[in-house]
């Protein structure tokens, strides 16, 4: 892609997403500040910036300093989205080459699939209230989806070739599973990892709009309660830029994991 | 080299038969493959030589008839079988030396053999130098040589070939069938080579069968007993040639 643009269009490339933000910015301050937009409603980029400072180093008006709220919803998430891995692949790479795991498991998954993962909420609360137990059941079930179809379909996608050629050798079943259909699959439960993430993150932030007392999706939560604009726009900011750093993590973990996968 | 009546038979196979529903696709196919021969199986496009690679390589079972080897029922998982497929068939996961020591791990061959029969192959096929690529960083005609190495590596009972080279530009293919000679004239496998060009089962055969149009069986049989190295010019290597192509020809 970059070798067929030129220098010139390089350059404009580096300075227009800068651009690209900073009007953006630009018009939100503005329409704020002119009246065009009440200030009870939006909160200027400007303010967003002073509370995000304040909340650094002070509890109140919502109970807990920001980094609390955010290490409580990168705690969450990843409980749940780890254990949705370490259930979800293994039986996703099962199902997608044993006939039995396949017979026994597809028909639950798929009845409880197409349930949206937020339905779950009322009887996670029921079953463990309003802590992280509820919270990371909520987003394992969401994360596990993505991870069960892409091993399945990784593992199913497999050159018949391969498999070919270590029958000729004698190889048996669980062989053939462990050393050609698991490596040949890894780029596909990759590629769920980051579409689990992307789901988990998603699941994480509705159950704690309904139910926390600490967390990003509450402190959005309190900002419409508090008729804090401001804090709002920082919860959601924040969720954002969370979500980012989770996703670079993962994708440097996986770098890293599949050295050897080069294809 | 022609006198077969004094080799002992490795592989034999009796009245082959295979029935896709009623559809007959291998007629009864009997014959037999010589301890340390290189035998190649020419025959018309579509007449149903992948079935009995299939076959022969227990992919796949008959309907009628068996594979034996040393007079034992066919077994991948008794017998030494390989098979080097036209298509690529290196996993992109394992280097160059990976890929070959695979068919050795599934024998379970001990670390020590196994290293020492891998340093070994690897000379031979020229690719100690690529040992730790991948194959994403080789050519497609070093792939097959991988893939061929990976075959050997084993010491095959029989070693089943399905046009290796049927992809590959002329020029790579002169190269790797004289490669492929002198790697079976050192190890004295077993090879059964499967292709549908005739110039190239007389240069490196040293008996050709010949098959028939589906329902498919053996039409005939050629002895190649010509000096090696062979010389495409060579009149005598003209006229079985001429031989092959006027038993193969159907129309």
């Amino acid at each position: 892609m970059s070798d067929i643009q030129s220098a010139g269009s390089k350059r404009i490339l580096k300075i227009l997403p800068y651009l690209s933000l900073l009007s953006v910015l630009a018009i939100w301050e503005l329409v704020v500040d002119t009246g065009l937009v009440p200030n009870t409603l939006l909160a200027t980029p400007i303010q967003v910036i002073e509370l995000f400072i304040y909340k650094l180093s002070h509890a109140d008006p919502d109970g807990s300093v920001l980094l609390v709220h955010v290490l409580t919803s990168i705690g969450e998430a990843l409980t749940g989205y780890t254990l949705a891995l370490l259930i979800g692949i293994p039986l996703g790479l099962l199902m997608g080459w044993f006939v039995v795991a396949e017979g026994l498991a597809r028909p639950i998954f798929e009845m409880i699939r197409p349930i949206p993962p937020v339905a779950w909420i009322p009887l996670a609360i029921f079953w463990f209230g309003v802590g992280l137990t509820g919270k990371a059941f909520i987003i394992w079930a969401s994360g596990i989806v993505p991870c069960v179809i892409n091993s399945f379909v990784g593992v199913r996608m497999t050159n018949p070739v391969y498999i070919r050629m270590a029958r000729t050798y004698g190889a048996s079943d669980w062989e053939i599973f462990k050393n050609i259909c698991v490596p040949s699959a890894l780029p596909m439960v990759f590629g769920g990892l980051q579409v689990a993430l992307a789901a988990s993150w998603t699941a994480l932030v509705a159950a704690e709009l309904i139910a926390a007392d600490t967390g990003l999706g509450f402190l959005i939560t309190m900002g419409r309660r508090l008729l804090m604009p401001d804090m709002i726009v920082l919860g959601m900011l924040m969720v954002g830029l969370t979500g980012v750093f989770i996703g670079i993590v993962i994708d440097r973990v996986e770098k890293r994991l599949v050295a050897g996968v080069r294809r | 080299m022609s006198n077969n009546g004094k080799r002992e038979a490795k592989v034999t196979v009796n009245g082959l038969t295979k029935k896709f529903g009623e559809l007959l696709v291998l007629n009864d196919i009997s014959f037999k493959v010589y301890e340390g021969e290189l035998l190649c199986i020419v025959g018309p496009t579509g007449c149903g030589k992948t079935t009995f690679l299939n076959l022969l390589s227990r992919l796949i079972p008959p309907t009628k008839g068996n594979i034996l080897i040393d007079g034992k029922d066919a077994d991948p998982k008794k017998h030494n079988l390989s098979f080097v497929f036209q298509e690529p068939s290196c996993m992109p996961w394992r280097t160059v030396k990976e890929n070959i020591a695979y068919g050795m791990e599934i024998k379970k061959l001990p670390q020590a053999d196994l290293d020492q029969r891998l340093n070994k192959i690897m000379e031979l096929v020229g690719l100690t130098e690529s040992a730790n690529l991948y194959p994403n960083q080789i050519s497609s005609s070093m792939e097959q040589r991988v893939a061929i190495a990976r075959a050997f590596a084993v010491n095959p009972d029989l070693l089943l070939m399905d046009e290796p080279y049927g992809q590959l530009d002329v020029k790579l293919r002169y190269y790797l069938e004289d490669e492929l000679v002198r790697i079976w004239q050192e190890l004295k496998s077993t090879v059964l080579f499967v292709t549908h060009n005739i110039e190239e089962a007389v240069y490196v055969a040293e008996r050709i069968l010949i098959l028939t149009n589906k329902p498919t069986t053996v039409k005939s049989e050629v002895v190649v007993d010509l000096p090696r190295p062979r010389d495409f010019r060579d009149p005598k290597f003209v006229e079985i040639r001429k031989q092959v192509t006027e038993l193969i020809k159907w129309w």
